[in-house]
């Protein structure tokens, strides 16, 4: 189980994360939805540990990881979580090998288990090959595979991954989809998935918790978002295509099309308060 | 679901820490505490060492008292005009060298360019003793020049005085001033003049309508460091100007010190620092907001070259003319001198004794040449542990400070970081001897003083030239980007280890060349250390110094000669470990 409590997080007056409360079970595939701006990244950094709420509880499996209202928190390298960044951040003084290697190094792994480790990891993701070689010697999909084994080699409980996909071309974006979420299922892990493209957010996750302004707007399943759309935010920036928004005229009890709305700038602004969630 | 998921490591909820200081706090505080010790310290110990009860007249002596126009005001109108002078100077020069490598199709393009950043690698000492070995005259006796010999008379104003130094200088630090503009001319992209061209302006009009005003920046900040340097340079007008009692603010420094009025050489170091430091605040201040400029540019290709027609050859001339004297010139007359028994002679009777001979009464008060000469070979020794310490303390604390700067940026306590690290830049070299001397001079606590001590050079060194290595340390930090870091912090790698395995391989080019400038600046400086100086932690520089001044010529210009080699050898070990150090850069 991974949970959030009333999370916030201010960078000096401004908020980018505000009293953000969710949870999911384990090996659920938690995909975060919003804008580019929206605070979805801060919360990232915040469940992998590098960022401390500014209030609010984090936990994994009943522990708190970090609780903001003490102002504490587990280490990063703690805390059983991995975290795939949005430019991979191999290091490109290291082979894949030694990139994939390093953090079990790090961890105390005796040599012998991390090269049967490493080996096996790189395998799972068919880049065995590829072993001996620097990053820049290898194509960009393939250094999102190393990103990715680097990751999941030290078999981490909750896998974060900012934005994995953004860099790839479109093609292999589709390729890489579908392994990730083989990936998942054999790991078994709970997986944290931060993007702005809705069709991977559909298509990948179990739940979604769509972010607007550092507010989640809607928390539920794919299925939910569509059939569902909690707030006219949500119906525009979910479903191929988003839902139109007609504006309506409140009258009495129940509301009328808005007429000639195009003629009347004045009028679709006063209309907007009324579009409900169902509009 | 429950059953899908990884084991809970039990371990969690006891490896929690509380986080009592917001992240980087420690760091913060130990760089600024190393800070204070190399600036702030030694700053505040000569300001404070002049208010005491005792030396405070010290500076209605210095600025109104009876000695005050010899003491203070006319060596500052001496180090104002050749502050001014020096820094139009240069920026014209400097400019037109600049504009011609960049802008035009010059010949040998390439071969200028580089020819024009090798005069700041001269010291300046070594182009004062080499116009000494060509234009010295008989007015203070001893041996005359080259042109004296060859029976041309030289006018004592081109032997000594104002006008020597002041084309020493020039030729010094021109080359400071052609790396500024250059660096600023080539961010003008082709985009932004054919823009102007398709508006219809010629050559003319794009140099003074866009190519000038964008800029203008570069240029000031060129003059006024150049001023900066001019002002508080100590070798050459110590070597030229002293002689004939031509006194500017840093020989009177020297001067007062050496004759133990410390007092009012501090006072004097004060102002020297007050002065340099209102110029180059002037300076920034004219082009701040103005900086965007180079910023704003896009992919743009090369510029298209201006085509200078029948002026290509005239204008090679002159920029080869300029070059040869700053350059070929002076190493030829320092390397002809050091091998003449008589500088009036230059090129005849050359002989290695000044090098390799042993002592004769008849030759030079029986001094033995620099290769049997004990004293000599000790401060080459003293020279490079001195250039091999200051580059690596510099470095270590250079990546640490712009480390700390460039990854935790917020909060008061980084800005004072940057603030104070780039303090020395305002301080004079020979004032901030002068600084270490008041400061670590007496001991403090348990401490004992460390006048005349290795570390007190190596301390120097390393505050001195503490702005280089923060700048090329902060260049190094931002090619390493944040998520490396990061990635490494996740692992649960500890700060040293992330430094280690990290950071520093993949900065390793950056920091040897960083380390490498601050070896041959260290090497070079004759004005930092002239007062730091003891007969038992000599250093080359400054032992040329003194046998310049004593009339030894010859060894000075051995000295020089061998500083201006190390330099170079280093120089070209640095590219060597440079392309050998990254194999994963070779794909």
């Amino acid at each position: 189980m991974l949970e959030l409590k009333s999370l916030t997080k201010f960078f000096g007056n401004v908020a980018a994360v505000r009293d953000v409360s969710l949870s999911v079970p384990d090996g659920a595939f938690l995909v975060l939805l919003g804008p580019s701006g929206c605070g979805k990244t801060t919360l990232l950094r915040m469940l992998a540990g590098l960022e401390l709420p500014t209030s609010g509880q984090i936990v994994f499996d009943g522990q708190t990881v970090s609780d903001g209202d003490r102002q504490w928190q587990v280490d990063p390298a703690k805390r059983n979580s991995g975290l795939v960044f949005q430019s991979y951040a191999l290091w490109p003084h290291m082979t894949v090998r030694g990139n994939v290697g390093w953090p079990l190094k790090v961890a105390g792994m005796d040599a012998a288990a991390r090269t049967r480790r490493v080996d096996e990891v790189l395998a799972m993701l068919e880049i065995l090959p590829l072993a001996e070689r620097y990053p820049n010697e290898i194509s960009g999909g393939q250094q999102q595979r190393v990103a990715i084994a680097r990751t999941i080699a030290p078999k981490p409980g909750v896998l974060l991954f900012d934005e994995p996909l953004s860099n790839l071309d479109a093609k292999l974006r589709v390729e890489m989809r579908t392994e990730l979420m083989r990936l998942h299922r054999a790991t078994g892990a709970t997986a944290v998935y931060v993007t702005h493209d809705q069709i991977e957010a559909m298509t990948m996750a179990t739940h979604v918790a769509v972010v607007n302004k550092g507010r989640i707007e809607q928390f539920g399943t794919p299925q939910d978002l569509i059939d569902h759309p909690a707030t006219a935010f949500v119906a525009t920036f979910v479903g191929t295509p988003p839902n139109n928004i007609v504006p309506v005229v409140k009258t009495g009890w129940a509301g009328r099309l808005a007429g000639g709305i195009w003629a009347s700038p004045r009028r679709w602004t006063t209309a907007w308060p009324c579009s409900g969630p169902r509009a | 679901m429950a059953t899908l998921a990884p084991a809970p490591e039990p371990h969690i909820a006891q490896e929690g820490r509380r986080v009592l200081f917001r992240p980087g706090l420690v760091l913060k505080l130990v760089v600024l505490a190393i800070l204070v010790v190399l600036i702030v310290g030694p700053m505040m110990g000569t300001v404070l060492s002049t208010l005491t009860p005792t030396a405070i007249t010290a500076w209605s002596d210095v600025l109104v008292g009876r000695l005050a126009p010899n003491l203070f005001w006319w060596p500052l109108v001496n180090t104002m005009v050749i502050g001014v002078v020096c820094g139009v100077v240069c920026v014209l020069l400097g400019g037109f060298l600049a504009w011609a490598v960049v802008m035009t199709n010059i010949p040998f393009r390439m071969t200028i360019g580089v020819m024009a950043t090798l005069p700041f690698m001269i010291p300046s000492f070594a182009t004062a003793l080499a116009w000494g070995g060509l234009f010295k005259n008989d007015r203070i006796g001893g041996d005359v020049g080259w042109l004296q010999g060859m029976g041309i008379d030289i006018p004592d104003w081109l032997a000594w005085g104002m006008v020597p130094t002041l084309v020493v200088l020039i030729l010094h630090y021109f080359s400071l001033a052609f790396t500024i503009i250059a660096a600023s001319l080539a961010t003008v992209n082709s985009d932004l003049v054919e823009a102007a061209q398709i508006a219809g302006a010629k050559g003319r009009k794009i140099l003074m309508g866009i190519i000038l005003p964008v800029t203008t920046p570069a240029l000031i900040a060129a003059g006024s460091l150049c001023f900066a340097g001019a002002v508080s340079n100590f070798a050459a007008p110590a070597l030229l100007g002293l002689p004939v009692r031509m006194q500017t603010l840093s020989t009177r420094l020297f001067g007062m010190i050496e004759v133990g009025q410390t007092a009012r050489g501090f006072v004097i170091g004060i102002l020297l620092v007050l002065i340099s430091a209102l110029f180059l605040w002037l300076g920034n201040r004219a082009v701040s907001g103005r900086r965007s400029y180079a910023t704003i540019t896009g992919k743009g290709g090369r510029a298209k070259r201006f085509d200078l027609g029948t002026a290509r050859w005239p204008l090679f001339a002159v920029a080869a003319l300029i070059l040869l004297c700053a350059t070929v010139v002076p190493v030829i007359i320092l390397l002809a001198s050091s091998l003449a028994p008589s500088s009036a002679a230059l090129f005849s009777n050359w002989t290695l004794h000044y090098w390799i001979g042993e002592s004769t009464a008849n030759i030079a008060q029986g001094t033995p040449g620099i290769w049997h000469n004990p004293d000599i070979l000790w401060s080459t020794t003293v020279t490079l542990g001195l250039g091999l310490c200051v580059a690596f303390t510099g470095m270590f604390i250079g990546l640490l400070a712009s480390y700390t700067t460039a990854r935790y940026r917020s909060g008061w306590l980084s800005a004072s970081i940057v603030q104070i690290s780039f303090l020395p830049l305002l301080i004079p070299g020979i004032a901030f001897g002068a600084a270490y001397i008041a400061f670590f001079g007496a001991p403090i606590g348990p401490l004992p003083a460390l006048y005349g001590t290795f570390a007190i050079l190596v301390i120097a060194g390393t505050g001195y030239l503490l702005p280089f290595s923060v700048q090329t340390g902060r260049a190094v930090i931002q090619q390493v980007s944040g998520e490396l870091e990061e990635s490494a912090r996740l692992t649960g790698a500890s700060f040293a280890r992330r430094m280690w395995a990290i950071t520093v391989p993949l900065a390793i080019r950056g920091l040897a060349a960083g380390g490498i400038l601050i070896f041959v600046k260290i090497i070079r400086d004759l004005s930092l250390v002239v007062l730091l100086f003891t007969p038992t932690m000599p250093v080359m520089s400054v032992l040329a110094y003194r046998y310049a001044s004593e009339g030894f010529t010859q060894f000075a210009h051995a000295i020089t000669v061998l500083i201006l080699v190390l330099s170079i050898i280093a120089t070209l070990i640095s590219n060597r470990l440079q392309t050998k150090s990254q194999p994963w850069l070779k794909a």
